[in-house]
């Protein structure tokens, strides 16, 4: 029914637009995506999975999940299941300062 | 021609309180002119525009459910284009070929745009092909230092038309240009004082997306804007004590790959979109051999496009943000560790 809607239809979930036919098709994409977003996931105990290419399960480790479109969701969710804002300017800053 | 499928091409008026829309569209929409055009507006103008399709838009707003206030969808402004669509279908009303929306003075254009853009049904049946925003010459100055809807208005729009340039100088005009162009360097900035039919195909002609405005805006340098202490948080109207408007540029060298910029730019927009007041950008993406186009206001990406070919040699990223409070150096600093953190090469 979402495909039918048009559910997946956020800009983030085209895939590489220019990329040629050769190319990685997009359910493959969307689960590398859906992998590099573990990256950041994981690390602060959620974890996200593809759900039929159309949309996405975040998990907490509560027990808690929810269905959710695309990653401008993704990441609103997740805050709200962290209790705090994820803020791409400091992630990884202190990533940054250890290495230093 | 297929009533049902038609995806009719829109035009977003915008401009300040007084600067002119009714008027311009007055002068643009007669005879024939305004036929096929269906004009949709928010507030009761003075002047009549008796040829047209008339469609009263009342307030009511409806919050998205994944946005903020400022991605807050204007549910009036939905049922209108449907039911203006449904009444075409039928036949009720003259099959109109585009549409004109003229907002309030007051409004900001990012929900409106939205609409366009997010909501399922309007994005089936119509298409916003260009923003215009009418300044007026006079009270420009006044304006933008009190209120943060003028800037909101000049820094979402594709073209500017400066109006009232008649009751001023040629060197007023041309340092009110340079101050618009500071604020939006990627528009288009035309004078009101053309024939009808100039005029007209200003008001219809699709924005489009020219490569070389990116690169000119990081040649030329990053600037800033400094604001009376009246300019608030745009989408918000909040006071907000830093209120420069910054523009900056970042250049990324190597092929961007999709995956992990789709990842950053969501967070960030989705973090910082309120002080994000545009996003242009020219890409180089891994595997693609065209460059693609990246066009934001506020926390609404469009639709990312391919151009044919690169404008020059060069290949790099580029991307200018005009942004309100917020560094363009941190945000690629953020970019580079996001990048590096995903264990992929910036």
């Amino acid at each position: 029914m979402c495909g039918l809607l048009g559910g997946g239809n956020h800009w983030s979930n085209t895939t590489a637009p220019g990329a040629g036919a050769g190319s990685q098709n997009a359910r493959r994409q969307r689960l590398l995506q859906a992998a590099l977003a573990n990256r950041i996931l994981i690390p602060l105990r959620l974890r996200l999975d593809d759900f039929h290419g159309q949309s996405f399960v975040l998990s907490s480790p509560t027990g808690a999940s929810e269905m959710v479109g695309d990653f401008a969701q993704v990441w609103k969710v997740a805050e709200r299941m962290l209790g705090r804002a994820l803020d791409p300017l400091t992630l990884f800053q202190v990533d940054e300062e250890e290495h230093a | 021609m297929s009533l049902a499928y038609d995806i009719i091409p829109v035009t977003l008026v915008t401009g300040f309180l007084g600067s002119g829309k009714s008027t311009l569209l007055a002068d643009v929409l007669t005879g024939d002119a305004a036929r096929d055009t269906a004009v949709l507006v928010n507030e009761f103008g003075e002047v009549g525009l008796d040829h047209l399709l008339m469609g009263e838009v009342d307030t009511q707003t409806v919050l998205l459910d994944n946005g903020c206030v400022c991605c807050s969808i204007r549910g009036e402004l939905k049922d209108a284009l449907a039911g203006l669509f449904s009444k075409r279908a039928r036949g009720d009303v003259p099959p109109f070929s585009r549409v004109v929306i003229e907002t309030t003075g007051l409004a900001t254009p990012a929900p409106i745009i939205a609409t366009l853009l997010a909501d399922l049904v309007i994005r089936s049946h119509y298409e916003l092909k260009v923003t215009i925003t009418v300044v007026d010459a006079l009270n420009a100055d006044a304006q933008r230092a009190r209120y943060p809807e003028w800037l909101a208005q000049i820094s979402a729009t594709d073209r500017i038309m400066i109006s009232k340039g008649d009751l001023t100088t040629a060197p007023h005009i041309d340092a009110l240009k340079q101050s618009l162009r500071t604020i939006n360097p990627f528009a288009e900035i035309v004078e009101r004082n053309s024939s009808p039919d100039a005029l007209r195909e200003l008001l219809f002609k699709p924005a489009r997306f020219a490569p070389d405005s990116v690169q000119s805006v990081c040649e030329i340098g990053a600037g800033t804007v400094r604001l009376g202490k009246g300019g608030g948080r745009l989408a918000h109207r909040v006071d907000f004590e830093r209120s420069d408007i910054v523009s900056s540029c970042i250049r990324i060298e190597d092929p961007l790959d999709w995956q992990v910029f789709t990842l950053w730019f969501t967070m960030l927009l989705n973090r910082h979109g309120d002080k994000i007041l545009r996003v242009k950008g020219l890409l180089a993406l891994e595997g693609a051999d065209r460059p693609a186009v990246l066009h934001a206001v506020q926390h609404l990406v469009h639709p990312v496009l391919h151009l044919e070919e690169w404008p020059d040699a060069s290949r790099a990223s580029t991307l200018v943000f005009i942004t309100e409070g917020l560094d363009g150096a941190v945000i690629e600093a953020s970019y580079r560790r996001f990048c590096a953190a995903l264990k992929v090469a910036a």
